[in-house]
C-alpha cells in the first residue's frame, strides 16, 4: 500500500487541529528552503539558524491567517523575505565575508564534498565549484541574491518572486536578468567556464580571490 | 567524461556571450539545472526539534552551551584566571596594607566625600543657572495660545513621525534594510 504524502495545505490544517506531527512535517519539509534563504541574505550562519527559528515560529503563530489558496511556500518566503529585512534593519552590518578556507559551516562546498561515490580531485573540484558560486552569489545586491536564490534555487515562479518581494513583474524580470549576467561575469572572472578550459587553466591557478 | 555539473555550468556560461534570441533561455534552464546538481544549504541537525521547542509544542531540545569550543575555551580561562587570582590575592592584599594605614585609608575618603561635593555643588550652581534662563526664555510662552500652538506641533510632528516610520517598516523593500 502507497503512504498517501500530505499535501502543504493538509498539513496546515492538521496543525490548526493540534497536530505536534504534522507541524514538525512542515518544518521539516522547508527547513532547507528558508534556512538556505535567510543565510544567503544575511551571510551569517549562526545568526540565519536563530532566524530560520524566528520565520518558523511566525508562521506557526499566524498559521489560521494562511490562505490556502497561496502557495504554502510563498507564504513561508514571504515571512521570511520580512523577518531578514527587519534583522537587517535592527543594526546588523550586511557583509560579505572574506574567504573561509577550511571553514565549512554553511558553505555550499560543504555538502558539494559529501558525495561518496566521487573520487577526491572530482569532490575537490565540486567544492571549488560550489564555494566559487557561493562567494559569486553573496556578492550581488541583496535584492538580486534574494531573486537568484529564490528562482534557480528553488524555483520559484516569477509571480511567486513577485508576492515575495512586493515587486512589480516588470522589475524582477530585470533583476533576474542582471543577476545572471552578473554573476555569470563573477564566474568568468574567477577562471569558470569553457574559456577557462580551452586556455587550459583550472579555477585553481586562476584563484577565487580574483571574484571582484 | 565531464560531470553534468561542469557541463551545465559551461552552458550557462556559453549562453551568457550568445547573441541568440534563446540564450536567456538556455542560460535560465543551465543555471537551474546547475542549483539543482548544488544540494541547498542545511540547518544544523536537530533544527526541527528546536523550532516545536520554541513554538511550546515540544519541551526543550537545545544544543548545550557547552557544545561550543569558543565557550568551553572562555570557561577554562576564566577558571585559570580565578585561580590565578586566588593565589595573588593575599600577598597583594598584605601588599596593600602595608602602604596604606587605616588613618591613611580614612583621610583619603575624607578628600573624596570633600571633592564630591564640591564637584556636586558646581553641577547646582550651574543647573541653577540654566533653570532660572529656562524659565525666564519660557516665562513669555506660557499663554495657552502659544502653549496650545507648541501642544499641536508637538502632536502633528509626531504623528507624521509615526506615520513615515510604519511606511517604511511596512515597505520591506531592500532599499531600507539600514537601521532606522
Amino acid at each position: 500500500m502507497v503512504d498517501h504524502v500530505k499535501t502543504d495545505a493538509e498539513l496546515v490544517a492538521s496543525t490548526l487541529r493540534g497536530s505536534q506531527e504534522a507541524f514538525r512535517q512542515l518544518v521539516v519539509r522547508f527547513e532547507r528552503p528558508v534556512y538556505s534563504l535567510v543565510q544567503r541574505m544575511i551571510q551569517d550562519p549562526a545568526a540565519a539558524e536563530d532566524l530560520a527559528q524566528e520565520v518558523f515560529l511566525k508562521a506557526y503563530r499566524r498559521l489560521d491567517t494562511y490562505d490556502p489558496q497561496w502557495k504554502f511556500s510563498s507564504w513561508l518566503f514571504k515571512i521570511a523575505h520580512n523577518t531578514t529585512i527587519d534583522h537587517l534593519r535592527r543594526g546588523v552590518p550586511d557583509t560579505v565575508p572574506l574567504e573561509t578556507e577550511g571553514d565549512d559551516r554553511g558553505d555550499l562546498s560543504a555538502v558539494l564534498a559529501d558525495s561518496s561515490t566521487e573520487s577526491p580531485a572530482a569532490a575537490s573540484e565540486r567544492r571549488d565549484l560550489g564555494r566559487a558560486l557561493e562567494q559569486a552569489i553573496s556578492r550581488l545586491r541583496p535584492e538580486y541574491r534574494e531573486a537568484v536564490v529564490m528562482f534557480y534555487a528553488h524555483g520559484a515562479s516569477y509571480q511567486e518572486i513577485c508576492e515575495v518581494t512586493g515587486l512589480p513583474l516588470g522589475t524582477v524580470k530585470t533583476n533576474l536578468h542582471r543577476a545572471r549576467k552578473e554573476l555569470a561575469g563573477l564566474m568568468t572572472a574567477a577562471g569558470w567556464g569553457p574559456e577557462a578550459v580551452k586556455a587550459g587553466r583550472t579555477p585553481d591557478e586562476t584563484g577565487s580571490e580574483r571574484v571582484s | 567524461m565531464r560531470p553534468s555539473h561542469h557541463e551545465a555550468l559551461d552552458r550557462w556560461l556559453a549562453a551568457e556571450r550568445d547573441d541568440r534570441s534563446d540564450s536567456a533561455d538556455i542560460a535560465d534552464a543551465a543555471l537551474r539545472e546547475l542549483f539543482e546538481a548544488l544540494p541547498l544549504l542545511a540547518p544544523p541537525a536537530g533544527f526541527a526539534d528546536r523550532v516545536l521547542a520554541r513554538t511550546g509544542l515540544q519541551t526543550a531540545a537545545t544544543r548545550s552551551v557547552f557544545a561550543s569550543r569558543v565557550l568551553r575555551l572562555a570557561l577554562v580561562l576564566s577558571l585559570i584566571a580565578t585561580a590565578l587570582g586566588a593565589i595573588w590575592l593575599p600577598p597583594t592584599l598584605r601588599a596593600l596594607a602595608g602602604l596604606w594605614s587605616l588613618g591613611d585609608v580614612v583621610e583619603l575618603g575624607i578628600w573624596a566625600v570633600a571633592a564630591g561635593s564640591r564637584g556636586l555643588a558646581t553641577v547646582l550652581s550651574v543647573w541653577d543657572w540654566v533653570f532660572s534662563l529656562g524659565r525666564t526664555v519660557a516665562g513669555p510662552l506660557m499663554t495657552p495660545q502659544v502653549t496650545g500652538a507648541l501642544t499641536l506641533c508637538l502632536l502633528v510632528s509626531g504623528l507624521a513621525f509615526r506615520f513615515l516610520r510604519d511606511q517604511i517598516s511596512g515597505e520591506r523593500s531592500w532599499n531600507h534594510v539600514h537601521p532606522i
